[in-house]
């Protein structure tokens, strides 16, 4: 370790001063304690297992109004564990006919998109796994929403039609997942005309997995697609379950149209500010002194 | 630490110039997102992790003093959100060399304070600018500065959860490995300009794609120097985010592994030139 940072500071080392602080940063280094110098340290041990949602919820029921079981039942899902994954789809089926609650999954989905992306997913794959009439209705809506053009750019990015666009892939998991007529109209027209590519993306990846990425399926996709966007339709799948095997055969045929070119060093030199600085432009110089802990409270 | 004395030097240097605290706005600090608040039911609140990981993570009260650096157990402010997506980090990937891309062991070094084999010592702080997720920022001499921008805190923002910060996590460090190894991946910010190729934005990368188990554990910041063993910062966050939805310890939360789901997903569409990258977690709604 000692030798890469000799060799690291050394690429630094232009002039006297430079060398003279690394000489005592070196001092320094090696009079520390080992321990202080760089060593992962472990974390402590993850003694109580954490537990996931236990207690099951129904979406609908009798006696309750959707106000109240939808928003609970979202609040379960959203906590359950992987191998709760077949627990929630048969709550959810049990209530699938009822259109209130879908109503209200959708009502909630328009109050909540601009507040708190991660539980309108969830409530977006609720509403998707229902296949439930006005369910379907409200994702179509939901497909069509415009999005954003003005908001917080990032790298040329508006975050909030990124958000959307997002939002809206997972609609379409539910619109490929009802296989209606209505429903798969509206899937293929997302692959074609959606304005952004990322729904136009998952619409290929769903409609795909829902017809067992059957050739017909990639018949029926090479219609519609975008001809600049096929690639889009042999795109690898990994998801929970996918072995080695099933995910490398594919994505070395993959890869093999898709190549990179080989990375380039840069001159061993110090680096510019802009080139010493990653997604953004420089910070005002650090400053910073000696920490205290961290409390739970004040 | 890496410089430990010369940081000393400057600490005193600075104080004796009279450098003071620069306790400026903070981010939204009234509301927690659904995949937040499901990662931390599970722990409550670990005081012993978060005063492992303040110290693991480098981070100080002098950045983080009114991000709820005294009021740890608030999970609506930036230093418990932080810690959170820690926690994660640590505990909540499966590693499984038959379904994995990489382990808990790379994507600690990479996202931990000390010097290792992937990068220089960092040290974490955060800003109120909207215009990045966050950023990697060398120093020398000193630690490498990694700051987290209200884009991952802000409920309303889709970044705004334990695995997209995480992802943060491992993309800032990744732009610490490129340094390290003296890499050009481009003149946007560590990136390639853009949109070019497929990719959609202005901050591009390639894909250097690999199977699963191309990589031993722990080995993930290896190269041979050609694009048959290499990574890009996008792809690393991919391939995370793609481990924690589809790889996950069984108590992780549906919320949180949806949500890196849609990351990897909008991610692996929109940031690389030669992609698009390959397809994360079930395209069953659930």
């Amino acid at each position: 370790m000692y030798l890469r940072l000799i060799l690291k500071n050394l690429q630094h080392a232009r002039c006297f001063v430079p060398c003279a602080v690394l000489l005592s940063s070196l001092v320094g280094i090696l009079t520390e304690p080992i321990a202080a110098q760089g060593t992962q340290k472990p974390p402590p041990p993850l003694t109580a297992p954490a537990q996931g949602s236990t207690e099951a919820l129904p979406l609908a029921s009798p006696n309750v109004p959707v106000r109240e079981t939808v928003p609970r039942f979202i609040d379960w899902a959203a906590r359950s564990r992987p191998d709760q994954r077949e627990e929630v789809r048969k709550m959810i089926a049990a209530s699938s006919a009822n259109s209130g609650a879908a109503e209200e999954l959708c009502r909630e989905i328009s109050e909540t998109q601009n507040e708190d992306h991660s539980r309108t997913l969830i409530m977006l794959s609720v509403l998707g796994e229902m296949r439930n009439s006005e369910g379907e209705k409200c994702l179509i809506r939901f497909i069509h929403l415009p999005l954003p053009t003005k908001g917080t750019v990032v790298n040329g990015e508006i975050i909030e039609q990124t958000s959307l666009a997002t939002l809206q892939g997972k609609a379409v998991d539910g619109l490929a997942y009802a296989r209606s007529v209505t429903a798969d109209r509206e899937l293929l027209w997302a692959v074609s005309s959606h304005a952004s590519k990322i729904v136009r993306a998952e619409a290929i990846n769903a409609y795909l997995w829902n017809h067992q990425d059957s050739e017909a399926a990639r018949a029926a996709l090479l219609k519609v697609v975008r001809p600049n966007e096929r690639d889009l339709i042999d795109r690898p799948r990994h998801e929970p379950g996918t072995t080695r095997e099933q995910f490398n055969g594919k994505l070395i045929v993959y890869a093999k149209m898709h190549p990179a070119p080989e990375p380039q060093k840069r001159n061993a030199r110090k680096l510019s500010p802009q080139e010493g600085v990653g997604d953004g432009p420089p910070p005002e110089a650090a400053k910073r002194s000696p920490t205290t802990p961290p409390k739970e409270k004040q | 630490m890496r410089y430990q004395f010369l940081r000393w030097i400057t600490f005193a240097g600075l104080l004796s110039l009279g450098g003071s605290v620069n306790v400026s706005a903070v981010c939204n600090q009234t509301s927690v997102s659904q995949a937040d608040k499901d990662l931390w039911a599970l722990h409550g609140c670990w005081t012993d992790f978060f005063l492992w990981q303040y110290q693991e993570y480098n981070l100080s009260s002098n950045d983080w003093g009114n991000r709820g650096w005294n009021d740890a157990c608030n999970n609506n402010l930036e230093f418990p959100k932080t810690w959170n997506a820690s926690f994660l980090v640590t505990y909540g990937l499966l590693d499984n060399n038959n379904q994995s891309f990489h382990g808990t062991t790379d994507y600690r070094q990479l996202a931990e304070s000390p010097d290792s084999n992937f990068k220089d010592a960092v040290y974490y702080d955060a800003t109120d600018s909207t215009g990045i997720f966050g950023s990697f920022t060398y120093h020398w001499p000193g630690d490498d500065e990694i700051s987290l921008s209200c884009n991952l805190f802000n409920s309303s923002v889709a970044n705004a959860n334990p695995a997209s910060r995480a992802g943060d996590f491992m993309h800032e460090g990744w732009h610490g490995w490129l340094t390290e190894g003296n890499w050009d991946n481009g003149s946007a910010g560590g990136h390639r300009p853009g949109p070019t190729g497929a990719c959609t934005i202005n901050g591009c990368d390639y894909f250097y794609f690999h199977g699963i188990g191309a990589y031993a554990f722990g080995a993930l910041y290896q190269t041979d120097g050609t694009a048959n063993r290499f990574h890009s910062p996008n792809q690393v966050q991919v391939e995370f985010l793609c481990d924690v939805s589809d790889q996950p310890q069984p108590w992780v939360p549906a919320s949180v592994r949806q949500a890196a789901a849609a990351d990897a997903n909008q991610r692996a569409v929109q940031r690389f030139i030669n992609g698009p990258g390959y397809t994360c977690g079930s395209p069953r709604p659930w």
